[in-house]
């Protein structure tokens, strides 16, 4: 055998050596290449094998065609540059990654088997794309493949996206417990599996959310009816340890046309169809529509205006007094809202309220609704009080009492001037949370009413619980002409509550003689409406008040 | 011995066909049951009235939740409506991998009166009322064919 050691240099310098030294040397070359664990060939022009070692033979000797495959790799690296660097799937399934050298003649071609670096990776990928919890595909997985049939050019049926989710799952999950609201899930996911073809993509997208790709059928029928069908399945009973278990689901579908080239939009259009099923009610089912999206649009053109408005000052207050009917005193001032958007106009708070509580710009607002009346009201000649509107949402904020505390210090304004108005959704959370923080307001001093009673739950409750100062009859009770007797008789009940309880009652949006007479004589303490005054600006007050003074 | 559960429910017949059809149906629903329970160490008793089945099921709650998750699946019925789901001390049906019930009252129309209650309440007097008529057939039965 030829001696295993040959000096680096002396390879650089082949030529230089002695003819013996040049075997050696070539003798290990040979050897090396005979021996060596990867698979290597010489391979002839036309794909002829010219030297093989073992290990090549090894790896390829079940290949039928591989004169004919090493003819292609062959020409393949002639015309790439002289290397290239390839992976091949062999007949027998295993994959073998290739590194071709051209010769003078021919090639010289290395390789071997990747199949398990291969089938790790596969499997890496799957792990990435699944679902741990349901073993459904993720929304990775979903993502892909709606991109894929995206880009894809027309098929005789267009795809069609489902998103599907459960009604309650939050409740649920945190009454029952993650355990049990995990095994739900599972259950779900197998009901969703049973319903779809062969070839429909499922995924868990997040927490009690499905989405599902139908291929392949004919739209919108085949969508409908596996709404419909999932709708049913998902609200069939359920046993979950122990327990019974029932829930019911809501599907969003997007019939995919040539036009939808983006995922996100795709994904985002079958979001706003599935929330527009769920306001339908649980257990229903909803297209998405252009004009969904236009509303959308129109709204977040709207949200965005809205968040700007603040920055931009275009918002303003007026004040509208309330008079006392006892003494016919000025007793305070409601603060109202006023937006002037250069482009829109004047918007009613009806139009942005809503869209302001949805999206939570409403407790930035509604800061700045607080800080301007406290501030603006400190200026006013008298100690009139200033009823400011507090929303549930901003009621729900944890900053809510820091934030008033805050606005009376910086205004200098007498806690007891301050009148909180809230409606009683905000009573509606039962966990007492409302009532905490009801009492921590009222231990700073501020007054609180309760707002637009009557129109909602109206539960006498709400009064037990906490001793509102005021109380708000809303004005659709107030407006009620002489032959609307039942509104009348609200409007005295509430009165005589008021009265038995030694709460103020302020009848809201009195707008003539008639209506003013007949809240005093249903026994209101209070009035606030067109009738006494409009809104007025902080700046117009004093004059106001200065008017309706007693002339000596 | 794991605890034992016991499912009482209503659902409507989804057979279309004939009587022999539906008999044919109902014979394989009961090969599959006396075939299914008996390794899941689940017993219970099936009757067919009137359009209406109902089932009770007993056994580990595991076995039971899973064929639960088949049997509501079964096209074969629908509308189905569990009226009791809860734990139990003792079988009633200890000899039945699925007892099938109430031929001999074709003509009686059994739980009619359940079926239209609306709203059933789980757990409430209908589920106990529906088990305990189940149960009276099957011992009924039981005793006129001993
Ligand atoms: C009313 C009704 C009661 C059934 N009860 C049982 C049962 O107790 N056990 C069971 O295994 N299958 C029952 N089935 C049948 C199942 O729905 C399902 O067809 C069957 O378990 C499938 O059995 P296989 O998986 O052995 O084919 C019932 C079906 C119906 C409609």
């Amino acid at each position: 055998m030829a001696p295993r050691t040959a000096p680096a240099e002396t390879m650089r310098y082949l030529h230089e050596l002695s003819p013996q030294r040049r075997q050696a040397v070539a003798d290990l070359a040979l050897d090396t290449f005979l021996e060596m664990g990867r698979a290597a060939a010489i391979v002839g022009a036309n794909g002829e094998l010219r030297l093989v070692n073992d290990a090549f033979t090894e790896l390829f000797g079940g290949v039928e065609d591989l004169t004919a495959r090493l003819a292609k790799i062959n020409a393949d690296v002639a015309v790439s540059g002289g290397r290239l660097i390839h992976e091949v799937m062999l007949p027998d399934g295993r994959t073998v990654g290739l590194e071709v050298t051209l010769l003078e003649q021919g090639c010289l071609i290395t390789g071997f088997d990747i199949s398990r670096r291969q089938q790790r990776r596969a499997r890496e990928a799957q792990l990435a794309r699944t679902d741990d919890l349901t073993q459904l595909g993720n929304r990775l997985l979903f993502q892909e493949q709606l991109a894929e049939r995206l880009a894809e050019p027309g098929h005789a049926y267009p795809p069609a996206l489902l998103t599907i989710d459960l009604g309650r799952f939050k409740a649920l999950n945190e009454t029952l417990g993650r355990k049990t609201g995990d095994a739900l899930l599972r259950l779900v996911a197998k009901r969703i599996c049973s319903a779809l073809a062969d070839h429909d993509v499922v995924a868990r997208l997040e927490g009690d959310k499905f989405a599902v790709l139908q291929l392949g059928q004919p739209q919108p029928q085949a969508a409908a009816a596996l709404a419909a069908r999932l709708i049913d399945l998902l609200g069939r009973a359920y046993l979950v340890d122990g327990q019974l278990i029932n829930i019911s689901a809501c599907a969003g579908i997007v019939v995919v046309t040539p036009d939808m080239i983006d995922v996100e939009q795709v994904m985002s259009s079958a979001d706003l169809a599935l929330s527009r099923a769920k306001s339908d009610g649980q257990g229903s089912y909803r297209f998405f529509e252009t004009a969904m999206d236009e509303k959308m649009r129109s709204c977040r053109k709207l949200e965005i205006d809205l968040r700007r408005a603040l920055s931009l000052r275009e918002f303003s207050l007026v004040y509208q007094p309330q008079v006392n009917l006892r003494s016919s005193a000025v007793s305070g001032f409601e603060a109202l809202l006023r937006w002037q958007c250069p482009t829109r106009g004047a918007v009613s708070p009806l139009d942005f309220i809503p869209l302001a509580e949805q999206t939570g710009v409403i407790t930035s607002i509604g800061e700045w609704v607080l800080r301007t009346a406290c501030r603006e009201a400190a200026s006013w000649p008298n100690d009139h009080s200033i009823a400011v509107n507090v929303s549930g949402v901003q009621f729900a904020h944890p900053n809510l009492v820091k934030v008033v505390m805050s606005a009376l210090a910086e205004s200098g304004l007498a806690p007891q001037r301050l009148e909180l108005e809230i409606t009683e959704s905000v009573m509606l959370d039962d966990r007492g949370q409302s009532l905490t923080v009801l009492n921590n307001l009222r231990s700073l001093g501020v007054r609180m009413a309760l707002d637009d009673f009557g129109t909602g739950y109206s539960s006498l409750g709400y009064l037990r619980r906490f001793s509102f100062d005021k109380i708000k009859i809303d004005q659709s009770f107030v407006r009620g002409t002489a032959n609307d007797p039942a509104g009348q008789a609200i409007v005295r009940a509430i009165s005589s509550l008021g009265q038995s309880l030694g709460m103020k009652t302020v009848a809201e949006g009195v707008e003539t003689r008639e209506q003013f007479d007949r809240v005093v004589a249903d026994g209101c303490t209070d009035v606030q409406g067109y009738l006494i005054s409009r809104p007025l600006p902080s700046g117009q007050i004093a004059s106001f008040l200065d008017e309706r003074a007693p002339r000596p | 011995m794991s605890t034992l559960y016991r499912l009482v429910y209503l659902s409507k017949n989804r057979i279309s066909g004939g009587a022999a059809h539906i008999a044919a149906e109902v014979q394989s629903i009961l090969a599959a049951a006396q075939r299914n329970n008996p390794p899941l160490e689940l017993t219970g008793a099936l009757i067919f009235n009137a359009g209406m089945f109902a089932q009770v099921l007993e056994g580990p709650c595991g076995s039971l939740e899973d064929t639960f998750e088949k049997i509501q699946q079964d096209p074969r019925h629908g509308d189905l409506e569990v009226l009791a789901y809860h734990q139990t001390t003792e079988r009633a049906f200890q000899h039945w991998s699925m007892g099938y019930f109430g031929q001999s009252r074709e003509g009686q129309d059994l739980f009619g009166h359940l079926a239209k209650a609306t709203g059933f309440n789980t757990d409430g007097l209908e589920g106990t009322r529906l088990f305990e008529i189940i149960r009276d057939i099957a011992l009924e039965e039981e005793t006129r064919a001993a």
